[in-house]
Order: structure tokens, then sequence, then C-alpha cells
């Protein structure tokens, strides 16, 4: 920390504090051996972790958010991949402008873009709910693909795809050998980030959930508003506790520096 | 038609927007001889090599490799081995990977690319590093790596990009003959570009001195070193002097001015002689540089000239800054510009 600087250091603090105190208040309590929500905990129990785990409604949901999920990092990567290539390598005119067209779903309010798709295409196309969440979270996860890869290909010295093309290599060649391998890392932390988001969504989930198809975190959501003990901590340590993990890998592999870097540039 | 040339520029023109890269130029690449394309930044010498590799369509004209017009090809039809600037190594690859990329995209089987790219890199002296990745080279190094990977692929020309100005000094000289080493051994067709004219002198067979996208003079170092044929090849080469006659003007290398103190009103002979004042001196150790206000008789304009002589500090006379002199130029030291 920087000691020279006492106000911004002590803001940083005051900042962590606020961000993580209520955290540990819900990871303290979801170790409770009692029945009900309070701090301190009545005890020490790992029984709500099991309760969690055995409840069927959050288990089927979190299968749900997976399966939503996995096909959004895929699905906004096979499109944003691309995109990111014909931005930064193609000779198309107006590359700021499209770039900051395809950034836009992080603008736009996610209620508002949940409202637009169950529109148009839930009540118009007559679409059924999980085709358009699967849209939607593709959607949303779009500008975060294009961004991150984007970030990691600005890295790669356009001289290296030339050089493999004078070397008798063609452009399909040239992508699959020199350009993808180079863009692995990148394209493993936008498919982590886009996998996180995706899994934390809920205002697009809450508008177009339907009672055969609910995500995780709707599906808490829901539960926290009938009842009110400490199944709800457990599992949010548990989700947590992934997310952490897939942040960690993130970060090992290529650095929230080179992921965040390209969004502030 | 017998294949003389490695390959042919006819009438070459590279526009962007309105902006003329390279104007029409007429270039013939010598067969097994080195050829450098020298020039300040922004004279077209890269894009030319760039459209010589296929990285650039031209505009106008065509290219011809070997007798044939590869004018439209894209970069993998050509078999050129290029070196850029940056080395552009693979980072994902070992080194031996980075030199045997092209002989596998060539259908080389695996025991004899492994003798090819060994063969390249003991070439460049860098076998015993096969198995290490690019970023763990030094600079020297991987221009080396560059070097052998584009010399494994049995190219029809060897294209080297600045390669030399990324290295620090004593390097760089290093590097000039060794790439000179390079050329002979392979008697490969080189092309290289730079804007240093030592590198230039010092490697060319032929060079080629371009401006404003226009080939200004080409020949070999002997021919174009003690003849440039206008004011802007006279100066690249370090001509400095330029003193107007009454209908053209002569240059003079500062190395071949002679000051002396005046006796006399200057005696007239065959080569250059002038009156004038010494108006700065900076001593080198080796030589001493005399900066000078001449008075010139064929000159329109009333100002004094400027001149510089190079003098050795042995044998310079003992000049201060003031001092009214006499400079000398033998006939055989001049060269006539057009004016």
């Amino acid at each position: 920390m920087n000691t020279r600087r006492p106000v911004a250091a002590s803001l940083a603090v005051l900042g962590y504090i606020v961000m993580i105190a209520p955290l540990f208040f819900v990871v303290i309590t979801a170790f409770t051996a009692g029945s009900t929500v309070r701090f301190p905990p009545d005890g020490f129990s790992l029984r709500w972790f099991e309760a969690a785990v055995t409840y069927q409604p959050f288990m089927s949901a979190l299968a749900s958010s997976l399966q939503l999920a996995v096909f959004a990092a895929v699905a906004s990567l096979a499109l944003g991949v691309p995109v990111a290539l014909a931005i930064h390598r193609g000779k198309i005119p107006g590359k700021g402008l499209l770039e900051g067209m395809f950034l836009s779903p992080l603008i736009v309010p996610e209620l508002v873009v949940g409202l637009a798709l169950y529109q148009q295409f839930m009540i118009g196309l007559g679409m059924n709910n999980l085709t358009t969440l699967a849209i939607g979270h593709t959607v949303l996860m779009f500008p975060y693909a294009v961004r991150v890869t984007g970030a990691s290909l600005a890295l790669i010295d356009p001289a290296v795809e030339d050089a493999a093309r004078g070397l008798g290599a063609s452009p399909m060649r040239t992508f699959f050998t020199i350009t993808l391998p180079l863009l692995r890392p990148g394209i493993f932390s936008a498919a982590l980030l886009a996998f996180v988001t995706s899994f934390n969504n809920v205002p697009l989930s809450l508008l177009l959930q339907s009672r055969e198809f609910r995500t995780l975190p709707v599906t808490m959501l829901d539960y926290v508003q009938q009842n009110y003990d400490p199944i709800v901590a457990s599992t949010s340590v548990l989700i947590l506790a992934g997310t952490v993990l897939v942040a960690v890998v993130a970060e090992r592999t290529v650095g929230f520096a080179k992921i965040f870097g390209g969004i502030n540039r | 038609m017998s294949v003389t040339s490695a390959a042919q520029f006819q009438a070459v023109s590279q526009v962007f927007g309105d902006f003329t890269a390279v104007d029409a130029i007429d270039l013939t690449i010598p067969e097994g001889k080195l050829t450098t394309l020298l020039g300040p930044s922004g004279c077209g010498k890269t894009t030319s090599l760039r459209m010589l590799a296929g990285y650039l369509r031209p505009t106008g004209g065509r290219i011809l490799i070997r007798g044939e017009d590869f004018t439209t090809a894209p970069p993998e039809k050509r078999n050129l081995g290029m070196v850029f600037q940056s080395y552009a190594l693979f980072p994902h690859m070992s080194v031996a990977d980075n030199v045997g990329y092209g002989l596998k995209l060539r259908r080389v089987s695996g025991s004899e690319r492994a003798k090819r790219v060994t063969e390249a890199l003991e070439m460049v002296g860098l076998a015993h590093l096969a198995g290490s990745r690019p970023k763990q080279l030094s600079g020297g190094q991987q221009q080396r790596v560059a070097i052998a990977r584009a010399v494994a692929i049995e190219p029809d020309l060897l294209l080297l990009d600045e390669p030399l100005s990324n290295l620090d000094a004593r390097l760089r000289l290093q590097m000039r003959a060794e790439i000179r080493r390079i050329q002979s051994e392979t008697g490969l067709s080189v092309v290289l570009v730079t804007h240093d004219q030592d590198e230039a002198l010092e490697m060319s067979d032929q060079m080629v001195v371009m401006k404003d996208g226009r080939i200004q003079q080409q020949g070999s170092p002997q021919d174009v070193f003690p003849a440039p044929a206008n004011r802007f090849v006279a100066e690249f080469l370090g001509y400095e002097n330029f003193v107007p006659t009454a209908d053209a003007q002569v240059t003079v290398r500062p190395e071949h001015l002679h000051v002396n103190a005046r006796q006399s009103p200057a005696a007239t002979s065959d080569g250059l002689s002038l009156d004038g004042r010494v108006t700065d001196l900076a001593y080198r150790g080796v030589d001493v540089l005399v900066t000078l206000a001449a008075d010139a008789p064929g000159s329109s304009s009333p100002d004094p000239i400027r001149l510089v002589a190079d003098l050795r500090a042995s044998t310079a006379p003992d000049l201060r800054i003031g001092d009214e002199v006499a400079i000398t130029a033998s006939p055989g030291h001049l060269v006539t510009l057009p004016a």
C-alpha cells in the first residue's frame, strides 16, 4: 500500500471492509448448528451444507445454471473470437464504432434487455424460455468475449502471422497454428469470465424464468422470500467458493491486469 | 528469356489514398547478390520490400520473380524467406520448431526436416539452443534464429527488413559480416532494407538509394559513393559542402577540404579555392571539425556559404575562431551536381 497517500490508502481499506465484511457474516452463519440465521451462530456444524447439497430444487437449479453458463460461454466465444479478429486484423472502416457497438450490451440495463427479449422472442416468436435465456445470456456475455480476446489479440505482433504466411502457411493454417495457440490464454479467461457472469446473473434470468427452467440465483431468491434458514447461507458459501476458484484460475493463467487492462484502455 | 535476375519491379507503384509511397519504380534484383534498399524513413523502401514479399499488392505495375509474374500472388505462394524487424519468432514454439515450420508445410519428412533444421541452426551458430523458447534468447540470438528460419526453406530470395536496427552498436557490426557470410555461403539473392548508409556501403553488391517513392541512384557502392547523382544522394552519403557555380553546383566531402591561414589572395587553380572565415571548431580526438563561412563567387545570394572541413588533428594548422583562411580542394575530389 502506498504510505505517501494516506487518504487514498484509508479509502481503499474502507472499501475492502464494506465489500468483505457482509460476506464474512454470511460465511460464519453458514456453519451454524442452530436452525436460524443468527450472529453469533449457535455452535458449529456442517449440517446446512449437507442440507444444501441434498435440497432437490437447488440442485436441479444448479444443473440448469451450469448448463446455461456453459452454453453462454461457448456461444459468446464462438461469435466473439471472429468479431475480435475482424476488429483487430481486418481492413474494415469504422473499427472504433463497431467495437463500441459490440460492447453496448454492457451499458444497456439488463432488465431492458430482458424485457425486450421477453416481448420479442417469447411472446412475439413464441420461443420457449430456455432458448430465450440462452440467447439473452449469450448476448450479455458477448462483450466480454470480444474485449478479452481482443485485448490478447492486440498483444500479438502481427508480423508473427505475416512470418507464417511467408513460410508458406495459408491464412487458415496461420490462424490454427499461430494465432489460435497464442490466443488460448485470452480465450480461456474470456470463457471463465463469461461463465461466472452468466452463472451469477439475476435480472435476465428473473424475467425469463419458467416453472420448468429456473437458475440457481433466482431459485435462492424465491426461497429467501418464503423461508429464512441457514441453507441459503451455506449455498451462497458454496457458490462463492466456486467463483473464487474460477477467479484464481483466471488470475494465474492470464492475469486480471491483462483482462481488465483492455477494458480501461 | 534466360534467368539473370532474381526479381524485377516493372513500373511498380503503391498508392495509399492520396499518398504515393512508391512511384512507378523499375528495379532489377540480380541473382546471387546482396542488394540494399537505402533511404530515410518514408522513402518507400519497406513498402517495396513488402510488395516483393506479397504483403502488399501493388496498385500499379508488375513484380516478376525468376521471370514469372507474381504481382498478385499471396506471400505463401512465393517461396521467399523474410526476416522481420521485430524478428517475429513464434513465441509458443521451440527454436527448432520455428526453423522447421516452413519445412513442415512443405511436407519435408521428419528425419530430413531435423537434419535441415540442424544445418540451418549450425549456419548461424545456434545448434545448441534448438530446444529453447524464443523469449529465452537475446536479441542477437533471436535475429539469427529468424535468419535460420528464413534460409531453411531454401527461398528464391532472402528479404531482410531493417534487420540490424534493434541491435546494439557492436552486435550490429558483427551481424553485418555474419549476413554477408551467410549470403556468400548460400549463394542466395538477398534484398536488405536499411536507413544506414554505412551499412549499405559495407554490405551491398548493389545499392539502391530511394527518396519519396522514387529511385535516386543505383549501382555498386564503389560507383555510387564517389559519384552521387544528385544533392539528396550526396547529402545522404555525408557530402556536406555544396558550392554553387554558374550553372550547377559542386560538392566535396568534409575530409577533402583543406584549410590554411591566408597568405595572399587565394590562388586560382583547377580545384576549389575560396576565401573564408572560421566560425566554429570542434576537437574530436582523431580529427577536428572546422565550420567555415566562405565567400562564394558563383552564388546569387550575398550571404556567405557554410562549409565543414574534417581535418586530421595531427596535421591540422593551428586555427582560432575568426581566423581568415584559404579553403581549397583538389579537382579529383569535386563532384559536379545538377543545380
